[in-house]
């Protein structure tokens, strides 16, 4: 070991980058030679001047702004779905078969089972060779009409709107899918509202717990977001999408009421740092008076947080 | 090593709900590492605004082609190669706009002074020596400036972020031997332009 290795592996020993047996004679030589030593203090003292200019902590405002916007981005984001997505990849469809024949076969069934399904929908229903049926069902439009010129005979393609029912227990996978799809209907409020009640009859099913946050967010009627802000209540503490929706309406919906509950929502996390900062953003700024009193109650029923 | 198994695991289970279209699954993911990603854009690039930028440029990529992920290094590494990468072109970007950042902006518009962000927690500190501090605090800022955005980005990562060698190199699509010369050749800098320099302690 020369010194000239020594100055070259300084930096690794300031880092804590060298090898035990290095380091080991590394500190030999540095003891015994003046110049490697003072060389080290000085990359020791420089090491140690670099904290004038210490990483600064994220502040917890900045945090949920920076997550907010993200979320809201991410919403418009759509996954990469180029063509090297879809190239087969043999040697990695071997090692899945290999390891998981299972998986395979039911990769397989779910391939034919999809195919079927496909098919069975995409089927031209709507075609009417006889227009027998043409009055038993609504006509929701007409797609193309096709005169033959060589004959009286005229060929009319149409869909067809046929109002059906489904019953069966809320349990039925059917009928909460129904419920669901009601959850999200754009022009009556009224099913929406009538979906929501009974769905969060069980919220801790993910599909029924991710509407009620889509009702939260994008809901135009004020009772239907109110509806599943309750909806959601019981997973204000635990899961932290479920939070941020809620802190979300705390922060920007437009109806009082909703902001209200919002709050009451938060309660049992207000020492949630995202949450205490909010709640000091509204208590010092909010143009709602009762937002602003309630925001300072509960930042103040935790003084030993502030 | 077990909570770190763990956390692979965990993550793996997110990655591939993700990999199917899963927002939320990602979300989980991004809050495991989005604080520290933040830490790190604001600290390179001493605006919040550029650093929000940064932050969220990085994870939308993430999300875009998380179905190229294959596993074959952890998502923490991958998250942080974006990250690096975007940081790198920023600086190379501000670099040639020669810059001299002796203020941040943050988010309102406003700048601060870098100086400001170096605390004396000491008690009964004098202001002679605090306004040395603030000095000393300036120039490093400023010696870090004259690093090539390489080199900053390597002297970031070992020094302020504590990484290993070896994750830098992977990071930064490189062998462990090069980034052991790009942080000697960033620290020799740094001592060079910082030597006249007495610590204040």
């Amino acid at each position: 070991m020369n010194c000239e290795w020594v100055k070259e592996n300084i930096v690794l020993c300031i880092y804590d980058e060298l090898a035990d047996d290095a380091k080991f004679e590394f500190e030999q030589h540095v003891r015994h030679c003046l110049p490697c030593r003072q060389e080290l203090e000085s990359a020791l003292e420089l090491k140690h001047s670099m904290g004038l200019h210490p990483v600064q902590e994220v502040s917890p405002g900045f945090l949920t702004e920076s997550r907010m916007k993200l979320q809201e981005a991410l919403e418009h984001t759509e996954q990469s779905r180029g063509w090297g997505r879809w190239i087969f990849d043999f040697s990695a469809w071997l090692h899945q078969i290999r390891l998981a024949p299972a998986l395979a076969m039911a990769l397989l069934m779910t391939g034919f089972a999809g195919g079927i399904l496909t098919s069975y929908r995409m089927r031209p229903q709507n075609i009417a060779m006889v227009p027998a049926g043409a009055e038993e069902a609504s006509i929701a439009d007409v797609q193309s009409i096709v005169a033959d010129p060589g004959s009286s005979r005229i060929s009319i393609t149409y869909n067809t709107l046929k109002p059906q029912m489904a019953e069966g227990p809320s349990s039925d996978p059917k009928i909460r899918q129904l419920l669901l799809l009601a959850a999200r209907d754009p022009q009556n409020s009224g099913v929406r509202l009538d979906a929501f009640n009974l769905l969060t009859q069980k919220p801790q099913n993910d599909e029924v717990r991710e509407a009620l946050i889509y009702a939260v967010r994008y809901d135009r009627n004020p009772g239907v977001r109110l509806r599943a802000l309750e909806g959601l209540k019981g997973f204000v503490r635990d899961d932290i999408h479920v939070r941020d929706a809620v802190l979300e309406a705390l922060l920007h919906d437009t109806n009082a009421g909703v902001r209200q509950e919002a709050i009451s929502l938060l309660d049992p996390v207000k020492a949630d740092m995202s949450v205490r900062e909010a709640l000091r953003v509204l208590a010092g700024h909010d143009q709602n008076k009762f937002i602003r009193s309630e925001s300072k109650r509960v930042l103040a029923s935790t003084p030993h947080l502030e | 090593m077990v909570s770190q198994a763990l956390n692979r695991v965990n993550d793996s289970e997110l990655i591939r709900a993700a990999q199917r279209g899963d927002v939320a699954a990602f979300e989980t993911l991004v809050r495991q590492y989005d604080q520290a990603v933040l830490r790190l854009a604001l600290h390179l690039t001493g605006s919040e605004a550029d650093a929000q930028d940064v932050y969220q440029e990085a994870f939308l990529k993430a999300y875009r082609h998380i179905g190229n992920f294959r596993f074959e290094c952890s998502f923490y590494t991958w998250i942080y190669r974006i990250v690096t990468n975007l940081c790198l072109d920023y600086l190379r970007r501000r670099q040639t706009r020669r810059e001299e950042p002796a203020t941040i902006t943050n988010s309102d518009g406003g700048e601060t002074d870098l100086l400001d962000r170096v605390s004396d927690n000491r008690s009964g500190a004098n202001p002679e020596r605090d306004l040395m501090r603030r000095e000393l605090g300036s120039k490093i800022a400023q010696a870090l400036e004259k690093l090539t955005p390489r080199e900053r980005m390597v002297f970031e990562l070992k020094h302020y972020q504590g990484l290993r060698l070896r994750t830098i190199g992977e990071m930064l699509n490189t062998t462990e031997e090069t980034a052991k010369n790009t942080l000697f050749r960033a620290t020799q800098k740094l001592r060079g332009v910082l030597a006249p320099m007495r610590t204040v302690r």
